[in-house]
């Protein structure tokens, strides 16, 4: 096992996982269960899951070796997950290139995504009732808008499960990125850039931007938008609506 | 506006600025970010790439950083960002148990809900906007275009 306290293992994994889902995604014309995202997570899980099948390591020490290289404040896959920052930043630049669409329509993208969060919560509290789920883990699951750093204190706030919030903004990105395109093509959104690309960056945030972005510029930008102003509404609306459903 | 390929405020296309000038004005927004993050109340977090966003668009929006000079360097990071993604994903390994355990309602109800939140927000936006457009009187045709 201390072979693999290394800090290139976590960086290799990543991209040889990632590699091997690009290669299958292209060779399937693009089959969406084939989504490299997806599939690198599945397999890069799966090495992991190996790894400790055969070390009989704890999942702890695989997990730390992983992610920076087995010693704290040291450098692995950690640094590619660092990178997700100014990556975000770099989203700027799509918003900026329609800034005209900004200008004409920001009173509609505002009040679409505050009048628009407001319904999803409702909606996705009453799936989460329908389905039996306990409180906690309502109250994990309705911050899921926001970006981790505004979820997970947000969750804690209202009474949810912080680990369950972080699980599910990750799923939230995998989700849009590998059902994206069959989801738009199901309830035909396609034809109307605005509503899609707000839509992609309220449930997948930045990974849904990245999918708005392939779409088109105007997508992109506003899937942009969305990122920051839902993160930024979550804050406010996600405590109100708790309180209405007595989730407190 | 429907042969545009760019929107108007696009100036000119010049030459991408030098790598490392681009990589300054990423890191100096990044350490501007955590700073301003740093005073934000623990009860309304706004987190660092946020900040970035919003303080990058407000600079662009200004012409204080000209597009040529972050422009290269957002596609290549938007490019490479789904393999960025790919270890938060692999983070899954820690919840291997809990989802084991009782995954299964929570899983579909995640599902659910991302799907929800996309649908919901798509077609909020094209009540509003057809709304919007009727009040203003404008013609239909006019407006958005790719």
């Amino acid at each position: 096992m201390e072979y693999l306290n290394n800090m290139f293992f976590g960086i290799f994994l990543t991209v040889i996982v990632y590699l091997v889902g690009q290669y299958l995604f292209k060779k399937t014309n693009n089959f969406f269960l084939f989504q490299p995202l997806f599939v690198g997570m599945v397999l890069g899980i799966a090495v992991l899951v190996l790894i400790q099948q055969v070390t009989g390591a704890t999942s702890d020490a695989v997990f730390s070796a992983y992610w920076n290289g087995g010693k704290e404040n040291m450098i692995g896959a950690n640094l590619l997950f660092w990178f997700l920052s100014p990556a975000t930043i770099a989203f700027a630049v799509p918003l900026y290139k329609r800034n005209d669409i900004v200008k004409k329509y920001w009173v509609e993208i505002l009040l679409s995504l505050i009048i628009g969060l407001f319904i999803s919560l409702t909606i996705i509290y009453f799936v989460c009732i329908a389905l039996g789920l306990p409180k906690n883990e309502i109250a994990s699951l309705l911050p899921q808008s926001a970006t981790t750093a505004i979820a997970l204190p947000l969750s804690e706030s209202i009474g949810g499960v912080p680990a369950i919030t972080a699980m599910t903004v990750i799923l939230n990105a995998v989700i849009v990125m590998a059902l994206g395109d069959q989801i738009i093509k199901l309830f035909r959104l396609g034809s109307d850039p605005i509503g899609v690309g707000l839509g992609l960056g309220s449930s997948g945030h930045t990974m849904g931007s990245v999918k708005a972005v392939e779409l088109g510029s105007i997508q992109g930008a506003m899937a942009s938008i969305a990122v920051v102003i839902v993160g930024v509404a979550t804050n406010l609306v996600v405590p109100i609506f708790a309180n209405i459903v007595g989730l407190k | 506006m429907k042969n545009e390929k760019e929107s108007p405020n696009v100036e000119a296309k010049k030459e991408p600025s030098n790598i490392l000038v681009q990589i300054f004005i990423y890191s100096g927004i990044l350490f501007l970010s955590n700073i301003l993050s740093h005073f934000m109340p623990a009860s309304f977090p706004v987190p660092v790439p946020v900040w970035g966003l919003i303080i990058l668009y407000v600079l662009l929006t200004t012409n204080v950083i000209k597009l040529h000079q972050v422009e290269q360097t957002s596609k290549f990071l938007i490019g490479i960002m789904g393999f960025l993604f790919v270890p938060s994903g692999i983070q899954m390994y820690k919840s291997l148990d809990f989802l084991a355990n009782d995954g299964v309602k929570l899983m579909i109800a995640i599902i659910i809900s991302t799907i929800v939140l996309l649908i919901v927000i798509a077609f909020t936006a094209r009540i509003l906007i057809a709304i919007g457009k009727k009040i203003r009187k404008e013609d239909s045709n006019d407006g958005v275009s790719e």
